[in-house]
C-alpha cells in the first residue's frame, strides 16, 4: 500500500463528520424516544403528575403494583397467552420453513413470498376479517345455521370475544413472520453435515435430531422472541376481539391513560415494567437477535 | 437417497404447507366475497352481487379523508426516516468510532420497544411540552418507529459496495458531498426506494402508536378502528379492506420483482 493512499485511508476512517452523520438521527432518537421513556419513568414516580399540587419522588404507585396482586396477576395472563401463541406458531412454521429450505423446491422464493405477503398486508384489516368470521352473525355461524349443523339462533358464542379469538387471531398474524429466521436458519445449513451423518448411518430422523435441530436452534430461538415481545404488550386485537376474558395486560395501560377515570401514575408503573421485561429478554436473547440476518436473505 | 426428506415426507409437507398457506388467504378471500354480497350484514347465506357498498365508499369524505391524512403522514415520516437512516448507515458501515455497539443498539432499540409503551411516552412527553397533537406528532412518531427498518435494508446494501470506490472519488478530487450524490447514492438507490417503501407501508397501517398522539384529522387505521364499532359502517369497510389489501399485494410483489431485476443489473455492473 502506497503512503499516498494510506493517508487517505485513515483520513476517511478518522473522518470529521462522523458526528454530523451521527447528530440528527441520535438527536431525534435522544428527544423522541428516550426522552419521553424518561417521563414515564417520572411519572411513575410521582416527579410529574397530570394533577396540580405539590409531588416529590415516591414509590407509592410500584408498592401498590407489587402488593396489589390485581396488576401482576394480568401480566401473568398475557405472559401465557403470549406463550402459547409463540410456542404453537413456531411449531407450525417450522416445517413450512423446513419444507422451503431443504426440500429442494426450484420456487423457494415464490412460495416463501406467497408465505410473506399476507403479513405485509395491513394488520387491522386482517384482524377485521376474523371479527367478520367469528361473530354470532359471522361466517362461520351463518355458515353452520344454514346447512342446518346448528340451530339457527344457537351460534358458538365462544369463536368471538373470548380468549381463544385473540390467541387464534395473533398467531394468524404473526405465523407468516416467524417462519421467516427459521428458514435464514435452515438454509445456511450445510447439506454436507446431513450427508455425513447418513453416510455414517444415522436415519432422517436421528440426524434431524442430532444435527438439523441443534443447528437451527437460533433460529427457532430467534423467531419465538420475534413474536413473544410484541404480542405480550398488545392491546389492539384483544380490544377487537377479545371482550372481557381476552382482555390483556396492555389494555391495562391503555385503560389507565384513557378517557374515564385516568391515572397516569399507575399507568406509568405498568408501561415501565413492561418495558422493563422486554428489555431484560432482549439483552438476555440479544446474540440470538440479530434481524440484520433475516433482512439481508 | 435424499438426506433432508423422503418421498412421502416431501409429499407431506407440501399438503400441509398448502393448508396453511389455504388458511392465511382464507380470510381475505372471505373480505373479497362479502365485500360483493348484497346485504347489510356479512353472513351466509350469500345474497346476490353488487357493487353498492364499493360507490358507497367512494362517496365516503371521512373515509377519504382519512386516507389521504394516512397518505400525507406516511410520505413525510417515510421521507424523515430515509434521510436518517442514510445518515446512520453510512455512520455505522463506513466510520470506526468509539460506542458503536451501544450506538447502533439504540439506533435499533424502537424495533423492540411495546407501541402502547411508546405511545403513552410520546403523549406524556407532547402533554409535558404543550405541544398540540397533530399531523406533526404522528409523523415525529413513525419516524422513530420506521428509522430501525430503513437502517436494516440500508446498512447490508452499503457494506455490499467496495468503499474503494469512494475513495478514489475522494482521491480524484469530488468532495464528500459530491462522492455521495455521484458515486454512494446510485449504488445504493434500490435499497433507499426498498427502505422508503417499507418506511411507507409501516406508517400508513400504524394503529397503536397513532391512537395516543393523533389530532382531529384521523388517520385511516384510526377511522377504521372507530367505523368498526359501527355495524352500518362494516360493509363499505370491507370494501376498502379489499382495496388497500389487493394494492399492498400488488405493491409487495412488485416491489420484490423489482429488487431482483435492479440488483442483477447492478450486480453485473459491479463484477463484470
Amino acid at each position: 500500500m502506497g503512503r499516498g493512499e494510506g493517508l487517505l485511508r485513515s483520513r476517511l476512517r478518522l473522518d470529521l463528520t462522523t458526528p454530523g452523520l451521527l447528530g440528527v438521527p441520535l438527536a431525534w432518537l435522544v428527544v423522541f424516544f428516550v426522552l419521553p421513556i424518561a417521563i414515564v419513568a417520572a411519572y411513575s414516580f410521582d416527579v410529574y403528575s397530570l394533577f396540580p399540587g405539590p409531588h416529590g419522588f415516591t414509590l407509592g404507585a410500584w408498592r401498590a403494583f407489587v402488593h396489589d396482586t390485581v396488576y401482576l396477576r394480568l401480566f401473568w395472563k398475557s405472559v401465557q397467552m403470549s406463550l402459547i401463541v409463540s410456542a404453537v406458531i413456531v411449531v407450525l412454521a417450522y416445517p413450512l420453513a423446513y419444507y422451503l429450505a431443504l426440500s429442494g423446491t426450484k420456487r423457494k422464493y415464490i412460495l416463501l413470498l406467497l408465505l410473506i405477503a399476507p403479513f405485509l398486508t395491513s394488520y387491522l384489516l386482517r384482524v377485521l376479517a376474523w371479527k367478520v368470521i367469528l361473530g354470532d352473525q359471522g361466517v362461520i355461524n351463518s355458515f353452520l345455521f344454514w346447512t342446518g349443523l346448528r340451530a339457527n339462533g344457537d351460534p358458538i358464542s365462544a369463536l368471538l370475544y373470548s380468549r381463544f379469538a385473540v390467541m387464534l387471531v395473533l398467531g394468524y398474524i404473526w405465523l407468516p413472520f416467524v417462519a421467516l429466521p427459521i428458514f435464514v436458519s435452515l438454509e445456511s445449513l450445510d447439506r454436507r453435515l446431513l450427508e455425513a451423518a447418513s453416510d455414517l448411518g444415522a436415519s432422517r430422523l436421528q440426524a434431524f435430531r442430532r444435527v438439523t435441530l441443534p443447528l437451527s436452534a437460533p433460529g427457532i430461538v430467534a423467531a419465538f422472541l420475534f413474536v413473544f415481545i410484541p404480542t405480550l404488550g398488545e392491546f389492539v386485537t384483544p380490544s377487537l376481539v377479545g371482550g372481557a376474558s381476552g382482555y390483556m395486560y396492555g389494555n391495562q395501560i391503555v385503560d389507565l391513560f384513557g378517557t374515564g377515570f385516568p391515572d397516569w401514575e399507575t399507568g406509568s408503573v405498568l408501561a415501565m415494567f413492561l418495558l422493563g421485561v422486554v428489555a431484560l429478554l432482549t439483552v438476555a436473547f440479544s446474540r440470538f437477535l440479530q434481524p440484520r440476518r433475516v433482512v439481508t436473505d | 437417497m435424499d438426506v433432508a426428506l423422503s418421498r412421502n415426507g416431501a409429499r407431506l409437507m407440501r399438503v400441509f404447507f398448502a393448508l396453511v398457506v389455504v388458511f392465511l388467504y382464507a380470510p381475505i378471500v372471505i373480505l373479497v366475497i362479502f365485500s360483493f354480497n348484497n346485504a347489510q350484514i356479512p353472513a351466509f347465506p350469500l345474497s346476490g352481487f353488487t357493487f353498492h357498498w364499493y360507490h358507497q365508499f367512494l362517496a365516503n369524505g371521512d373515509l377519504r379523508a382519512a386516507l389521504q391524512t394516512s397518505a400525507i403522514i406516511a410520505a413525510l415520516s417515510s421521507a424523515g426516516a430515509v434521510v436518517l437512516g442514510v445518515l446512520a448507515s453510512i455512520a455505522l458501515v463506513r466510520r470506526s468510532f468509539r460506542g458503536k455497539a451501544p450506538v447502533s443498539a439504540l439506533l435499533l432499540s424502537p424495533l423492540v420497544i411495546p407501541y402502547v409503551v411508546f405511545g403513552i411516552s410520546l403523549l406524556l412527553l407532547f402533554h409535558q411540552l404543550g405541544i398540540p397533537r397533530s399531523i406533526l406528532t404522528v409523523v415525529i412518531g413513525h419516524i422513530v418507529i420506521s428509522l430501525p427498518y430503513t437502517i436494516l435494508v440500508l446498512m447490508p446494501r452499503l457494506q455490499q459496495i467496495d468503499a474503494s470506490l469512494e475513495e478514489a472519488a475522494y482521491d480524484l478530487g469530488a468532495s464528500r458531498l459530491r462522492t455521495f450524490r455521484s458515486i454512494t447514492l446510485p449504488l445504493i438507490l434500490p435499497a433507499v426506494l426498498s427502505a422508503y417503501l417499507i418506511a411507507f407501508t409501516t406508517s400508513f397501517d400504524e394503529y397503536a402508536v397513532a391512537s395516543f398522539v393523533v389530532g382531529t384529522r384521523v388517520t385511516f387505521p384510526i377511522y377504521l378502528y372507530s367505523a368498526l364499532r359501527f355495524p352500518d359502517q362494516l360493509p363499505q369497510v370491507i370494501a376498502v379492506a379489499v382495496v388497500v389489501i389487493t394494492i399492498s399485494l400488488l405493491v409487495v410483489v412488485a416491489a420484490e420483482i423489482g429488487r431482483r431485476v435492479v440488483e442483477r443489473r447492478l450486480g453485473t455492473l459491479e463484477h463484470g
